[in-house]
Formats: C-alpha cells, sequence, structure tokens
C-alpha cells in the first residue's frame, strides 16, 4: 500500500488505542498520529506503539471529561487536516465522533468491520438494516472520520526505543458542559463475552426465569459463559444486558455456540457469524436458527438440556 | 417543558429480501417505528408527565413515512402532536443530512427545551444523529442515558458507559440519546389509539425548511453479508440419544 496520507487515531481507552494505531498503520504509510488524553505515560506508551507523533491534551478529570475536549479537538484537526481520523467505538468515542462530525460537517461512519482503498479512494463496511446487509461506503468530506469498536486489529509489537514527538496542546475550555456529580460502579459489566471460548445462550424458548438455573448448570459443565438474545436482558430482565449477543449488543466469535429456544433472527445472527461450530436446539424445526447451524435438534429443551448436561458430565467422568 | 422526541420510522428489517445476486430489496417491507425510538418516545412523555410540559414527535424521512397507520402509532404512544419532515430527498439520508434537517425542524418551532433520541436508528444504527443534531444546535449532547430526573431548569442525568455510570447535571436546552434499557415502553390502550387520531399532524418538506442539507456519505454498495458455510445436521432420537450424539460431534471437532 503506497497511500502517503495522514491518519490520527483516538481512543480514551489505551488498549484499544494501541489496536486503532495499528488499524492506521494497515492504511498508510504516512505519518500516524494518536491523539491522547490521560497520563504523559500514555503519550510515550502511544509512541511506543507506532504513532510516530502523539498529541497530548493533558489528564482527565472530574472537571475535565472526555466530552469537554471537543472544542481543543476540533480546532487540531482543523489545524492540521490529517485525512483520516479513526476513534475507538466507545459510548464516549461515538459522542466525540458525533460531535465532531457535526463540527467539522463530517459524517462519522461507526462500527466499522473493515476497510479497503479502491483506486485511491478509502472505503468502508458498515453493517445495516440489524446486520441484514453490509454497505460499502466513502467520506464525501474532507476528513473522513471513522470508529472501530475492539477486537479487529492486532496491536503492533511495543518498541520502547522508538522515536516520536510529544506535542502538549492546551486544553480549549466549552462553553457548555455536563457537571459530573457522582461516578457509580456497573453492576455485572464483567463479563466479557467477545473472549469467551463457549457460549451456550437460551432465547425466548425459555419459558420462566427460574430455568435460567438448568442453563447455568448446562454451562458449567460445558465451561461456557451465558449469553442471550435482546428480549431476555431487555424487556424480560432475566440476564444483564451485557450478556446481549446481537446488533446492538455483543459480537462473539467462539468455538462453539450453543442457541438454546433461540428462534435466529438476523438481529442476533449478525452477532455470532465468527462462530466456529454452531448448535441449535428448538421445539420449532422451522427456527431460522437450523439453517445456520452445523447441528441441530429439534424437539423440546426442558429435557433435550439436562439429557446433554448429563451426558458431557459423563464424559468428563 | 417542550420535548422533542426524535422517531425514525424505517422499513422492518425482519421484512428484507435478499436477491440471487446478493443485493437486498426493501420494497415490500412493512415499514415501522424504529425499535430502539420506542425508548425515546416513552422517556419524553414519562418526562411530560412527572413534570408537565408538552411532547412533540418528530420524524423525517421520504413518501413511506407518511402513512396513516404509522402516524397514529406514534402519537398513540403519547406524544400530543407529530411532526413530519417528508421529501424524496431525504431517501437514504445519512446522519449529516438527517441531523442538519432535524436541527431546521427543531429552530423552526422553537421554544424547545429537550430534544431525546432513541440509543440509534434501527436500520443504520450509526448512533449519531442525536450527537450531531445536539452540536448542531449549539446545546449541551450527550448518548446513552439511562436514567433522567428533571429539576425545574435542568436534569440529572444518569450516563452508562462501558465500565461506570456517570451521573451528570445537565442545563437545559440539551440533547440526550437513551439506551434501550431505560423503560419499557408502553403499549397504546384503546383510550390512547383513540385520542390519537384527535392529535395535530404537521408535514413540512425539505423546502419549508430551507432545502435540501448536503450528505457527506458515498454508499457504494449495500449487499447480503456472505454466510458462513454450516454442515446444518439434524440430529434425530431420543432426548438421551440425541445429546449422546452431539456430545460425539462437538468432541470429534474439538471444541469441548
Amino acid at each position: 500500500m503506497a497511500e502517503q496520507h495522514e491518519f490520527w487515531v483516538y481512543s480514551e481507552k489505551p488498549a484499544l488505542l494501541a489496536e486503532l494505531i495499528a488499524a492506521a498503520r494497515s492504511l498508510t504509510e504516512g505519518p500516524l498520529a494518536a491523539v491522547v488524553t490521560g497520563p504523559r505515560t500514555d503519550a510515550e506508551t502511544a509512541l511506543a506503539q507506532g504513532a510516530d507523533k502523539v498529541y497530548w491534551l493533558g489528564e482527565t478529570g472530574p472537571e475535565r471529561l472526555v466530552d469537554d475536549y471537543i472544542p481543543t479537538l476540533a480546532a487540531l484537526i482543523t489545524g492540521h487536516k490529517p485525512y483520516g481520523l479513526l476513534i475507538g467505538a466507545t459510548r464516549r468515542g461515538k459522542a466525540v465522533a458525533g460531535r465532531l462530525a457535526a463540527r467539522l460537517d463530517a459524517s462519522a461512519i461507526t462500527d466499522v468491520k473493515a476497510f479497503e482503498w479502491a483506486d485511491g479512494i478509502l472505503t468502508a463496511r458498515h453493517l445495516v438494516f440489524g446486520g441484514g446487509a453490509v454497505r460499502v461506503e466513502h467520506a464525501k468530506s474532507a476528513l473522513f472520520l471513522a470508529t472501530l469498536g475492539k477486537g479487529l486489529y492486532e496491536p503492533l509489537p511495543a518498541d520502547a526505543s522508538r522515536a516520536g514527538e510529544i506535542v502538549e496542546i492546551p486544553f480549549e475550555a466549552p462553553t457548555r458542559r455536563p457537571r459530573l456529580c457522582e461516578v457509580k460502579p456497573k453492576m455485572g459489566s464483567t463479563v466479557n463475552l467477545a473472549a469467551a471460548r463457549r457460549v451456550v445462550c437460551p432465547g425466548r424458548g425459555l419459558a420462566k426465569q427460574e430455568d435460567l438455573k438448568m442453563i447455568d448448570e448446562l454451562a458449567q459443565v460445558l465451561e461456557a459463559e451465558i449469553g442471550c438474545t435482546r428480549p431476555l436482558a431487555e424487556g424480560l430482565d432475566w440476564l444483564p444486558r451485557e450478556r446481549y449477543i446481537g446488533v446492538s449488543g455483543a459480537f462473539i466469535k467462539p468455538d462453539l455456540y450453543l442457541g438454546i429456544g433461540v428462534s435466529g433472527q438476523v438481529q442476533h445472527t449478525v452477532g455470532l457469524s465468527e462462530t466456529r461450530v454452531m448448535v441449535a436446539i428448538n421445539k420449532d424445526e422451522h427456527a431460522p436458527l437450523f439453517e445456520q447451524a452445523d447441528y441441530g435438534i429439534v424437539g423440546d429443551l426442558y429435557t433435550l438440556v439436562p439429557a446433554l448436561t448429563a451426558a458431557l458430565k459423563a464424559r468428563r467422568s | 417543558m417542550n420535548i422533542v422526541v426524535c422517531v425514525k420510522l424505517v422499513p422492518d428489517p425482519e421484512d428484507i429480501e435478499v436477491k440471487a445476486d446478493g443485493s437486498i430489496s426493501l420494497e415490500k417491507a412493512e415499514w415501522i417505528i424504529g425499535d430502539y425510538d420506542l425508548q425515546a418516545i416513552e422517556a419524553g412523555v414519562q418526562l411530560a408527565e412527572a413534570v408537565g410540559g408538552k411532547v412533540i414527535a418528530l420524524s423525517a424521512g421520504p413518501v413511506q413515512i407518511n402513512n396513516s397507520k404509522l402516524k397514529k402509532d406514534v402519537l398513540s404512544r403519547g406524544p400530543d402532536e407529530l411532526i413530519l419532515v417528508v421529501d424524496e430527498a431525504l431517501r437514504g439520508a445519512d446522519t449529516s443530512m438527517t441531523a442538519q434537517t432535524l436541527r431546521r425542524a427543531v429552530e423552526k418551532l422553537g421554544g424547545i427545551d429537550l430534544v431525546i433520541c432513541g440509543e440509534g436508528s434501527a436500520d443504520l444504527y450509526f448512533q449519531q444523529v442525536g450527537l450531531q443534531l445536539g452540536e448542531r444546535l449549539g446545546w449541551l449532547s450527550l448518548n446513552a442515558i439511562s436514567k433522567i430526573t428533571a429539576l425545574a431548569d435542568r436534569l440529572i442525568v444518569e450516563r452508562s458507559l462501558e465500565d461506570e455510570v456517570e451521573v451528570l447535571e445537565v442545563d437545559l436546552p440539551a440533547q440526550i440519546s437513551v439506551t434501550t434499557d431505560i423503560n419499557q415502553s408502553r403499549l397504546p390502550t384503546m383510550k390512547m389509539i383513540l385520542m390519537a387520531s384527535k392529535k395535530t399532524v404537521t408535514e413540512w418538506s425539505l423546502a419549508d425548511l430551507g432545502g435540501v442539507p448536503e450528505s457527506r456519505i458515498q454508499v457504494l454498495s449495500v449487499k447480503a453479508p456472505r454466510k458462513a458455510h454450516r454442515k446444518q445436521i439434524r440430529i434425530p432420537g431420543n432426548a438421551e440419544e440425541a445429546a449422546q450424539a452431539l456430545v460425539g460431534y462437538l468432541s470429534k471437532d474439538g471444541v469441548i
């Protein structure tokens, strides 16, 4: 790739920033700058991880939230005019992308799944219609603004001896800002479904919340994480939202996915496409999930799940 | 408090047809209220119930949104009136074009204290329009709001981030985008459905809002995703036999 365009990357999460540096490096042989909000050590780390230059915006805190950096970021981009800006697709990252897009008259392409140069034009893939279609898009604005989630690019090997410049950028206070009253820990957010090797996923076929105990027993013997479809996390509230797999939830890539009473609507299955082995258990033989499964069992989950748990236990002992 | 709730009316993603060449067709799709916008409507209606005020639903899109069933569906969920910006130029509008259109509509309405959007649109799910709209209005703009408490001239909101929840005090006017778990949207009662037909629907075109805003994204192709090849083996037998057979297959595949 002989592209020489200047790319910038930004994420408030250092681990994601490292992945974005790798993404930008795959897109350009030209200058690559990282924008860092946080301790100066994060700026040094960004250089070691492959950035040629760091624009260091200083440390965040209760009086200086990530959201407060919009005027500083907008002025910096307007002054230097990079070709592309890749932002980590966290909730904060999406807020930064959207507000910058409005200020800079651009349009952020969010949750990009892949990039490609085609005849000197950068294109991005993005899922639309609940995962039912893939759209290839190109930015018409001067700035190519995109957000990327974690897990798409491997960070480059860190090299502490890499030379690079850290440019300190003064903070430009916003005219309006929210005031931070309190930060509360989030409950049930420790699960990392994206990293799970095996996932057991109940759907609407499950009649009541108590039946999750049976699912839990199966998950334990399989050493699997429990995921779920959207109605179980939002609406029924049987499981925390972090366990919901699908277009607005987690994307998983396990060795094994076991859908139990899951019909297989595209909004859910879009999150499963990178699963190695897919299993469907459903009493409805026409459930769409069967078409996407390697193994399907048509039958009552209330007899099949205990039978499967027993068979797995027998195999282990 | 005068509240605008933004609602995207979209072709139902469940009705997408995939053609032989991998292209997709939405011609036969039924148009519905975007799934994620039901919570925005509910949040606006609950807020107005708590502190008083008016809820105006606002939607922009091509001719399909100007459909009496859809209009009634929106209004039966509690908003006092509905503004539709109907224009063919809005078919497939990008987030920039949509945000600019909504901004002009909010400014034309005037006197709005709060704009509430959903987490993302049900068709494109960029999660951008609310933020762009707030910023273009020159207001405070926040996403991922999972709780709203209204005080006289400001809001206390909870913002649900990946690993923490921020409690923030927000001056009005403001724009917020709410999470899908902020509330359970109510099902319209017969009374609400009957009331809906008496409510005002105002239709504007882009010409009424100063012309066609520019889009910032060029769409090169839209295709159905390539499906992974699956074995599609149906395992027969009673529960014990089927479970045994499945364990055998999974063991052979090396995944257990």
